[in-house]
């Protein structure tokens, strides 16, 4: 999927590796040249997306005219070189058994209780590479064990053989040096400062990478052994970078996940929310199909739930209001948009769990609803500049931000915070108050102006342009004048995939216009329903859709797995609930909508499903079921009864036919809807103006029951500027007072503009939109002190 | 099967559980259903070592019709499963089921297709025998274990009440996908 | 003999026998004058140490060498407020499925601590398939004279490694010099 293939040519040099002469490209490295004829040299410090360091002296080889055995893995082959590996030279053979016989004097050898016995490249190749027999007849040298390094990573000095991996992850991958090689000699071993724990975003990566077992994490810490664990290779959920994971189970119950191996996508990194977060997967399921009887929800059995659901569905049917969340599958997504359209007769269909305009609906329907392709990972990488546009890539998509750090692209973010994670990327700050992105946009230097003129630049924009008026046109204006390349990076998994199945009003499948008569009947063909049975008019999506249910403007509800604390105005949303005569929610885990439901249906999560999830960039990352005997069935699947028994079919509703007619439809080719054109608008109010988004780390329901993870969030905090914290007057603790209420929170200082205060959307000690009832760009609030 | 099933419970049919008890577990015929090499360890049984006779069992019946005691001895494959189940249709009640070694038991070592996962999928067993062979001493461990069940049978209206508890028990116990470990 | 009729030649047989020793083993009532050969691989157990510590920490290379997949093993971190096994690690969940062990032994080969061998034991047969799945608590050993139920501490002043290095002799006896 590169944009280019290169096809220049690339210099070679001729080497002799073990009597085979081969040509390999200038610059190759003699471990991997010896990898291309097959012959695979012992090493624990190499690895192919580090710098090499030839730490640890496993991978000695011999090169001829050299006086001494030399480290393949940091020796760069030359022309005409000689080399002879432990296969065809005694000296190397010779060296790298005694390397390893050093590797093991202090290594405890507790490969049982271990968590990487089984999987662990220093017991494979001590087999492999290294003497039976010890000759080290001293005390080994022992530390206390384990110490943490941060709440989920756990460090076993002893078995550490300073590979410097963990170190070299830190600091060059993740830009967060916070552990370091300490002392000298045998007492060598990794350290954290004692007042700054390792809380990277990426540090469960150090776990993954460790070649021997130093490196463990608590929640895996003997949960299981890598022989009994089932592998199936997944996608993750939680975000919209789209990672590849290994997902390992035992007995039914997922033990950890892995980053696993997509260059084009997530490298072999992820970050700590994909691999660990997974506990809610097992805990507080809803089991049987739940009806509201005289007030309160029964267990019913499967027909009977069904039915009652068809019946007051049916009732309803085009003044049904159907809210999907953002964490469905593309299958599943599909599945509700032709629920709505075939069977209900509505267009009223939001996928957006979060703030939202009718600008940016204008926007997705316009620019990114069944886009090809177009900004990939690898397109960043080569960017020559990126633009960010209400987007903190470390929380919102950490992906992104790990290319966009391994590229060193020149990076301007527009905003109001210059965050750890900008300043890792070594980008700027291009000042705008929250919700004034668009004015910012309008009078952008001439020198950024320029950068995005340059071939190959990008304007990324985040999930936060809705909250900000005229961010969406203002961004689509500037792609189109500047010939950059713009690309949406919502943040959670399914919106992609749910915006490109029509699931949001006025969209048919592919960024079909519901309006538009082609588009119509290519989708009603493919439906097998009458052209004249979709709805006639867009319906309401957003803000408007909660409106109208809670004005008994619909009639029922139709919502699957949204979390009303989501939404901007979590009371207008539960009114809404509260208010639709006939609320049908299907979901896995029971929530504020759930309680209020007449009918709840379980339905199947990630794991025992398969399905899509679209990444930010349009890309299909498709997984497999994990768990093959699952009883449980998926969104769709559960749709596809309650349309049979209202009597409409409607075509597919099973993975696999859904992904039949998703082929069928394709995007779509047509005229498309007009960028919106809103004007941005003057800030209104006096005070600090809130600048917020959901940090990686927070309260968010997918990351319940992992308390380790939890532990590593960064800790909530009001962060003011310099300035602004001195004419408060420094105190610990602020008060911060919204239109709705007030949380206290300590006060930290931060490169943060001038009446700008930073508070987290949505962390355990506080979330804007229940506790403030603020939104981004509010006037808010900030005096000294209060009750904490 | 008779007068007896049909008799108000009470103290005379506890008596008469007690008698028609006696009598069954001492008479008990084995059908021989030596599958694989347990059969080997059954056939010790019936020799002069171990000498089954000691409990009236000794003549093993080719013919089902004459046999009370099924000894499912070797792992059933799918294709001997029909054969298995008609001969324990054609066996007259009342008539006890023994899955002797582990393959019998729950498909022991061959967890494949080709194996049925235990009899119990065919026919309900009354009692479990591990071990690949079990030694014969086990098997006679498991037969004095099936005769103490036997012996305390009940029969008509006993049987009818412990029935309903059994199945009362059996309605909230976890279903097999509900269960954990080994169990699953 | 020979001019003696067929029938009585017969007879005579069973007349002999009557005088020779008799074979058939009185199992179960003289089931002690026959007892098995002590390599008889009988049910298992699960061993303590001196102190009454487990044995087993719960490492699982016997269910990973079961040919018959019969057991299963969950280990967990011990505290220091609850402790079941010198050590980090200990044995949460240990069940052997009877219905699947073939008594082969290759667990008791693997085990790295000698916490699992086998009895003589042979009376298993159950009447439901439940009961033919052992828990921890039916496999561990009884406690002997002097030892502790745990959970509770290491002997005072001793490591995993001095219970490793069979040194450990009592809930306070101790062998020789211990490292400290």
């Amino acid at each position: 999927m590169t944009e280019n293939t290169t096809t220049e040519i690339v210099p070679t040099v001729s080497v002799t590796i073990d009597g085979v002469a081969l040509q390999v490209p200038k610059g190759t490295l003699a471990i991997r040249a010896a990898e291309m004829i097959g012959v695979e040299i012992p090493r624990f410090c190499d690895h192919p997306l580090l710098e090499p360091v030839a730490a640890c002296r496993a991978c000695l080889i011999e090169v001829e005219g050299m006086p001494k055995p030399q480290p393949a893995c940091a020796q760069v082959v030359g022309e005409g070189m000689t080399i002879r590996t432990q296969q065809s030279s005694e000296v190397a053979k010779d060296a790298q058994e005694g390397v390893m016989e050093f590797l093991l004097i202090n290594h405890p050898l507790d490969c049982p209780v271990c968590d990487k016995g089984g999987e662990c490249p220093l017991q494979n190749q001590a087999m492999s590479a290294g003497r039976g027999e010890s000759r080290f007849e001293g005390e080994k040298r022992t530390f206390d064990k384990p110490i943490n390094v941060s709440a989920q990573i756990l460090l076993d000095r002893e078995r550490c053989v300073s590979c410097a991996r963990c170190t070299r992850f830190a600091d060059q991958i993740a830009g967060d040096p916070m552990i370091e090689l300490l002392e000298r000699g045998a007492q060598q071993q990794v350290g954290t400062a004692s007042d700054e724990p390792f809380d990277s975003y990426f540090s469960g990566n150090t776990v993954q990478i460790c070649p021997v077992g130093a490196l463990t994490s608590a929640a895996y810490r003997f949960r299981s052994r890598p022989f009994d664990l089932v592998s199936v290779p997944t996608t993750c959920e939680h975000c919209a970078s789209g990672c590849s994971l290994r997902t390992d189970y035992r007995r039914g119950v997922v033990t950890r996940r892995l980053a696993w191996d997509s260059p084009e996508v997530n490298e072999e990194w992820n970050c700590d929310k994909g691999r660990f977060a997974f506990a809610y997967l097992a805990e507080g399921r809803i089991t049987t199909p739940l009806v509201r009887e005289d007030g309160e929800l029964r267990p019913a059995s499967w027909p009977e739930a069904i039915d009652v659901a068809a019946r007051g569905l049916a009732a309803a049917g085009s003044r049904t209001g159907v809210l999907t969340g953002g964490r469905l599958t593309q299958e599943d997504a599909y599945g509700y948009a032709k629920f709505a359209r075939a069977v209900l007769g509505t267009d009223s269909i939001d996928f957006r769990a979060r703030a939202t305009s009718p600008e940016e609906t204008q926007f997705l329907r316009a620019a990114v609803a069944g886009a090809p392709i177009g900004v990939t990972y690898t397109a960043l990488e080569q960017a020559p500049f990126v633009l960010l546009v209400g987007f903190e890539p470390e929380d919102e998509s950490p992906i992104v931000f790990l290319r966009l750090r391994k590229a060193r692209t020149r990076v301007v973010s527009v905003g109001a915070v210059a965050t750890r994670g900008l300043d890792k990327m070594g980008g700027e700050l291009l000042a705008a108050l929250p919700g004034q992105e668009a004015a910012a946009l309008r009078d952008l230097p001439a020198d950024i102006r320029a950068a995005l003129e340059q071939p190959g630049a990008v304007i990324l924009a985040g999930e936060r342009i809705a909250a900000s008026a005229g961010a969406p046109s203002a961004v689509s204006t500037l792609a189109a004048s500047t010939g950059a390349a713009l690309a949406w990076v919502p943040r959670r998994a399914g919106e992609r995939g749910a915006l490109d199945a029509g699931a949001l009003a006025g969209l048919l499948p592919g960024g079909r216009p519901l309006i538009d008569a082609q588009a119509r009947a290519q989708v009603a063909a493919i439906w097998g329903i009458d052209t004249a049975a979709l709805p006639g008019l867009p319906g309401l999506s957003g803000d408007d859709l909660l409106t109208s249910a809670s004005r008994v403007g619909l009639s029922a509800l139709l919502v699957a797995g949204v979390d009303p604390v989501d939404l901007p105005d979590p009371a207008l949303a539960l009114r809404a609930v509260d208010t639709a005569a006939f609320v049908v929610a299907l979901d896995h885990h029971h929530s504020a909508v759930t309680e209020r439901a007449d009918v709840v249906l379980p339905v199947a999560l990630v794991t025992e499903k398969s399905g899509t999830f679209l990444d930010w960039e349009g890309r299909p990352r498709p997984f497999g079921q994990v768990f093959k005997d699952a009883l449980t069935m998926s969104d769709a699947t559960v749709l596809g009864m309650i349309a049979s028994a209202i009597g409409t079919s409607a075509g597919a509703w099973d993975v696999n036919g859904i992904r039949r007619e998703l082929t069928a439809l394709g995007p779509w080719q047509g005229a498309r809807a007009v960028v919106p054109g809103v004007q941005p608008q003057a800030a209104a109010g006096a005070g600090f103006r809130l600048a917020s988004w959901r940090e990686l780390l927070d309260a968010g329901v997918l990351q319940e029951g992992e308390p380790f993870l939890a532990a590593t969030a960064r800790p909530s905090a009001a962060i003011v500027s310099a300035a602004a914290a001195a004419r408060l007057g420094s105190p610990a603790t602020v008060t911060v007072t919204g239109p709705a209420g007030s949380v206290t929170l300590p006060l930290e200082v931060g490169a943060v503009l001038d009446d700008v205060v930073f508070v987290p959307m949505h962390s355990s000690e506080c979330s804007i939109y229940r506790d403030l009832g603020a939104r981004i760009g509010t006037a808010v609030d900030v005096t000294a002190g209060g009750a904490a | 099967m008779g007068l007896e099933e049909s008799l108000p419970s009470g103290v005379l049919l506890t008596t008469v559980e007690k008698v028609a008890g006696y009598a069954r577990k001492g008479s008990l015929w084995p059908a021989t259903f030596g599958l694989a090499c347990c059969a080997i360890e059954m056939m010790a049984v019936g020799g002069p070592r171990f000498d089954i006779a000691r409990f009236g069992m000794e003549v093993f019946r080719a013919s089902p019709r004459q046999a009370d005691l099924m000894i499912v001895a070797g792992r059933v494959s799918q294709k001997m499963a029909p054969v298995l189940r008609q001969i324990y249709d054609q066996m007259p009640n009342p008539k006890w089921v023994l899955a002797m070694g582990v393959c019998s038991s729950s498909g022991g070592m061959f967890n494949n297709y080709a194996i049925v996962q235990g009899v119990d999928h065919v026919v309900p067993v009354d009692i479990y025998l591990p071990g690949c062979p079990p030694r014969p001493e086990m098997l006679i461990d498991a037969i004095l274990k099936l005769h103490d069940d036997i012996q305390n049978t009940k029969l008509g209206a006993n049987r009818r009440a412990q029935m309903r508890e059994l199945e009362a028990e059996a309605l909230i116990a976890p279903a097999t996908q509900e269960m954990r470990g080994l169990l699953r | 003999m020979a001019e003696l009729p067929q029938a009585v030649r017969g007879f005579w047989v069973t007349f002999a026998t009557m005088f020779k020793k008799v074979v058939t083993e009185q199992y179960p009532e003289d089931s002690h004058k026959y007892p098995t050969q002590p390599r008889f691989h009988g049910r298992h157990q699960l061993n303590r140490w001196a102190d009454g510590l487990e044995k087993c920490v719960g490492c699982e290379l016997c269910a990973w060498a079961c040919p018959a997949d019969a057991i299963l093993v969950e280990g967990a971190s011990n505290t220091d407020e609850e402790r079941f096994s010198p050590g980090e690690r200990y044995g949460r969940v240990y069940q052997i499925n009877y219905a699947r062990c073939i008594f082969c032994g290759l667990c008791i080969e693997a085990c790295p601590t000698r916490a699992l061998t086998m009895t003589n034991a042979f009376e298993l047969a159950e009447d439901n398939r439940a009961s033919l799945i052992y828990e921890k608590q039916d496999l561990l050993a009884p406690l002997l004279a002097g030892m502790q139920l745990p959970p509770h501490d290491m002997v005072p002043g001793t490591t995993e490694q001095d219970y490793y290095a069979n040194r450990v002799k009592g809930p306070a006896a101790v062998e020789g010099e211990v490292q400290s």
